[in-house]
This record gives structure tokens, sequence and C-alpha cells, in this order.
């Protein structure tokens, strides 16, 4: 079992999960975050703007599903044909076990 | 070391809270999330839900149609709704009694939505106000 945790512009929120859940994946849990990338943010003029409001996803999946998550996130998240700064991370880390509340059991 | 992840109900919170107190953990990481679950194919769920909800439908303000046609929206698993995201940091031994407890504080009578618990493996933590690392780092 895997973690996939995506970082994505807040406007393409919505069309990421309607796109992870026609691919079958449902479930995933959204939290607002600030962030900035290895650009150092952004500058304008006299402002500077480090905390640059993203959304965090975070789906956990079966191990043989993670190709096709990746590839679902980072065709609906990059904008324009050949991406932009800001477009996003996804990270995707191990998981021992789950448990589901409801069920009182192991699994997803 | 490990890191348990609990995905619980808003209301859930202060009895979570409780039941870590209970375990012998004191310390967690918590923000606020959005989420929804996988698709519930299973009608025994769903039924009683909407009649609940259409019960409680205010028919004066808009007709039944109308109500009926948000309900179904609302229960259609592509809502997201309002949950808390727990984060806690705890020694191997410890995990079997905290998800236990999380599990027994968050159980309800409704068969789904009651979240989720994650247990992935840490492979460093440092306490800011000493420096040490490890399992020092923990509690």
């Amino acid at each position: 079992m895997q973690f996939v945790r995506a970082i994505v512009r807040p406007e393409k929120k919505d069309e990421v999960l309607e796109n992870l859940s026609a691919g079958g994946f449902n479930a995933a849990t959204v939290v607002d975050v600030v962030g900035r990338g290895k650009q150092k943010g952004i500058r304008m003029g006299d402002v500077y703007y480090d905390e640059i409001p993203k959304t965090l996803i975070l789906v956990a999946i079966e191990d043989a599903d993670r190709d096709r998550i990746v590839d679902i996130i980072l065709k609906t998240a990059k904008t324009g044909p050949s991406g932009n700064f800001g477009d996003g991370k996804i990270f995707i880390s191990p998981v021992e076990e789950a448990y589901t509340i409801s069920k009182g059991a192991k699994g997803l | 070391m490990k890191e348990i992840m609990a995905i619980v109900r808003m209301k859930k919170t202060g009895a979570t809270k409780r039941a870590l107190i209970e375990a012998g953990v004191a310390g967690f990481t918590a923000v606020k999330a959005m989420g929804r679950g996988k698709l519930l194919p299973h009608d025994e769920i769903n039924v009683p839900c909407k009649e609940k909800l259409m019960g409680m439908a205010a028919t004066d303000v808009i007709d039944g149609e109308e109500s009926e046609e948000q309900v179904v929206a609302f229960l259609d698993d592509k809502t997201m709704f309002p949950r808390r995201l727990f984060t806690i940091l705890a020694y191997d031994e410890d995990v079997p009694r905290i998800v236990e407890a999380i599990i027994k504080a968050n159980r309800t009578e409704r068969g789904a939505g009651d979240g989720k618990i994650f247990v992935t493996p840490v492979a460093d933590a440092v306490r800011v106000r000493t420096g040490e690392s490890g399992d020092a780092a923990i509690w």
C-alpha cells in the first residue's frame, strides 16, 4: 500500500478530483496548504510572495495502481503543453497498515 | 518509529483527543481537511440516509423534486465532507494500542464515513528544543 501526496494548484483541485474519481480513485483527503518551490516564490516588483496557496491531495492506493494515479494527476494538474512553475509535485511514500474505522478492520 | 495518520469526523475530535490521552499519547498535530470515501455500491447505508434527509427537507421552501435532486447529488459519493486529520508519532510497539483506541473512539452506527487510519514508517525525528533525535525525540 502506498500514499500519494499531490500538491496542485487550488484551481485545478476540482478537475483533479473529478478525474481521480473517473479513474476509480474516489476516496481522497484534501488540505489547503501554502508553500514555495525551488524558484523561491514569486517576486512582483517590490512585493515578494513565498507562501503561495496550494492544495494537498492525499490518496492511499494499492501498489499496482501507482503508475495509473500518477499519470492521471500529472495529466490533469499540468498547465499548458509544456507546464509551468507552480504546477505542483507528487510524493509517494509507503504505508504499512490501513484501517477502516467503520469496519474496525484492516484494509482500504 | 511510526507515523499514524487518522482521518476522523469533526465531531469526534474531542473524543479522539481523550482516547489518545487514555492511551498514553498526549502529543499530536491536527489539521482541518476535506475528504470523501470510496464509492458505496451497497444501498443499505445510502437508502436510510436519503430517507432521513428527505424527511428534513423544508417542503414549503423548495418542492419535493428539487430537494430529492439535491439529496441525491449530496449522497453520490463525490461530495467532500469536513474531517480532522490527526498526525501522531509513536514507538513501533505502541501502534496497535493507539490504533485500537482511535477505532474505539470513532466507530459509529452509520456504517460509513467514520474515517481511516494509516500507519507509515518514519526515518527520523528531531526535537527542536534539545536537538535530540531518533526514538528520544518522540516523547
